[in-house]
């Protein structure tokens, strides 16, 4: 526990003072929040429509944090690591490296949390943010879009042959995951055929599921949702257990 | 004298390439010990395999007694050690390398003890990366040392390090082992394994060509310096007149 502990206070401060995490995975969320807020007000998501638009675009800016830190976080480091040798330092000592790996993971999912926080106490306190669904759903499928995120993420970095090729997919993933799967750009003003293209993207069905705790929605498509993360995480680090490189 | 680290007939290829040949050596308690040889000869090879670090194709190995692969973590309580290549975070500072070295181990020695006495304690707020040469090698003997090992690896430990900070490293590694520690090290200069080592096995693609002490190396050649011995039982010095 203590070397846990040590750990990761290392590696957050060593994370802090690379900065980009903190801009892309708390301070570009609520950007973005403020962005609609200001733009949307507390208009209704449409006419009729019992929640704000805001209320309607939370589940989805909740999950640029995790976008950030799962599918460019946590590629860069783990290959990073790999390629300074680090991970393989680790094995030359009583404690696995796969210890630094799951301290990452801590980290990144501190991030996330902190930036949810961050994001409802903003929400509520200056657009006048009401969460309608179930905390417990919320909470279930928030960390079900963490393990999947951060299984895409592993696999980039365990598998990557080197950093350049790892930051390339990294891009690849998070920037159109970022732009159309919803997390930013709010998937009902999309037309209907970028919407067909966004529902490829594996972020968008954790944003559906999101979006359908928080405002107590309940619809078909969310068992779906729901098999189709799980099976990503399943996927993803299976291929990491098998074929991660520790050097 | 106890053994500290036994070999018996290590063998490792990559593909097709032998890269250590049936190699067999053992290394006493207290003792410094040199494996020598041109680059890609099969040194580093040869400390990954007995680290653990990579697997052996056949052969025995036992350091302390122990089977680096299968007692892994009880192994590595007692040994230091220093790889080739830099292996620290990129923004990471001296203290803080120290601070997480330590929290690995159970009986860590306190890292700013070690570092006064290497005199690099004013360092540790400077990021690694920022030190010079020879005050990051002597940072990495201080992270070797903090397990309080009983054995250290030392992979090419002054490469790329001026005359006197050469000079600084052995003396550090000659204190060492008056106190007691046994010390595997590879080295390119032959004057830092005359003035240190023991016990050398000077390896040939893969193959021991010599192992002994510097004196029998000179005695068994047919020269009057250990340099000149040295490339007499690596063949450089025949390879080089042909090129002339």
């Amino acid at each position: 526990m203590k070397t846990f502990r040590t750990m990761l206070k290392t590696e957050l401060k060593l994370s802090l003072r690379g900065m980009d995490m903190f801009i892309f995975a708390i301070c570009v969320p609520l950007v973005v929040l403020i962005i609609l807020g200001v733009i949307y007000g507390s208009k209704p998501a449409f006419d009729g429509a019992d929640y704000t638009f805001l209320e309607q675009s939370f589940g989805a800016l909740a999950t640029i944090s995790i976008c950030a830190g799962g599918v460019m976080g946590l590629p860069l480091v783990v290959s990073d690591y790999r390629s300074r040798h680090i991970l393989k330092r680790y094995k030359v000592t009583p404690v696995s490296p796969s210890m630094i790996l799951f301290v990452q993971v801590a980290i990144y999912t501190l991030y996330a949390v902190l930036s949810l926080i961050l994001l409802y106490l903003a929400a509520t306190v200056f657009f006048g943010f009401q969460f309608h669904g179930s905390f417990i759903s919320f909470l279930g499928g928030y960390l079900l879009v963490i393990v999947s995120m951060f299984s895409i993420g592993m696999m980039v970095g365990g598998i990557a042959p080197n950093t350049k090729i790892a930051g390339v997919i990294a891009s690849v993933l998070y920037f159109p995951m970022l732009i159309f799967s919803g997390a930013t750009l709010p998937y009902e003003v999309m037309p209907a055929a970028l919407q067909k293209v966004a529902d490829i993207l594996p972020l968008t069905q954790g944003i559906k599921l999101l979006k359908a705790a928080s405002l107590g929605l309940h619809e078909e498509s969310q068992a779906i949702s729901v098999m189709i993360m799980f099976a990503i995480a399943v996927i993803c680090t299976g291929i990491s257990l098998k074929f991660f490189k520790w050097e | 004298m106890q053994e500290v680290i036994k070999i018996e007939q290590l063998t490792k290829s990559y593909g097709r390439l032998l890269a250590v040949d049936n190699l067999s050596l053992s290394v006493k308690s207290g003792t410094v010990f040199g494996l020598l040889g041109a680059n890609g000869a099969g040194k580093s090879t040869t400390i990954e395999c007995i680290l653990g670090t990579k697997k052996a194709d056949g052969g025995q190995i036992s350091v302390l007694g122990m089977n680096p692969h299968t007692n892994r973590k009880s192994l590595f309580e007692k040994v230091g050690v220093q790889f080739q290549e830099t292996n620290y975070q990129e923004q990471i500072t001296v203290g803080e390398l120290c601070e997480v070295t330590a929290c690995l181990y159970r009986n860590a020695v306190n890292p700013s003890d070690l570092l006064t006495r290497f005199g690099i304690a004013d360092k540790q707020k400077s990021p690694v990366k920022d030190l010079s040469g020879g005050q990051r090698q002597r940072l990495f003997i201080v992270l070797a040392l903090i397990p309080n090992p009983e054995v250290v690896f030392l992979d090419e430990l002054t490469t790329g390090l001026d005359a006197r900070a050469r000079r600084e490293v052995w003396q550090i590694l000659s204190d060492l082992k008056e106190k007691g520690l046994t010390i595997f090290l590879t080295s390119h200069f032959m004057d830092e394994v005359e003035a240190l080592c023991d016990q050398i096995c000077i390896l040939k693609q893969g193959k021991m060509v010599f192992y002994g002490t510097v004196s029998e190396a000179i005695k068994n050649s047919s020269c009057d310096r250990f340099e000149d011995a040295y490339l007499w039982y690596t063949d450089e010095e025949g390879k080089n007149s042909e090129n002339f």
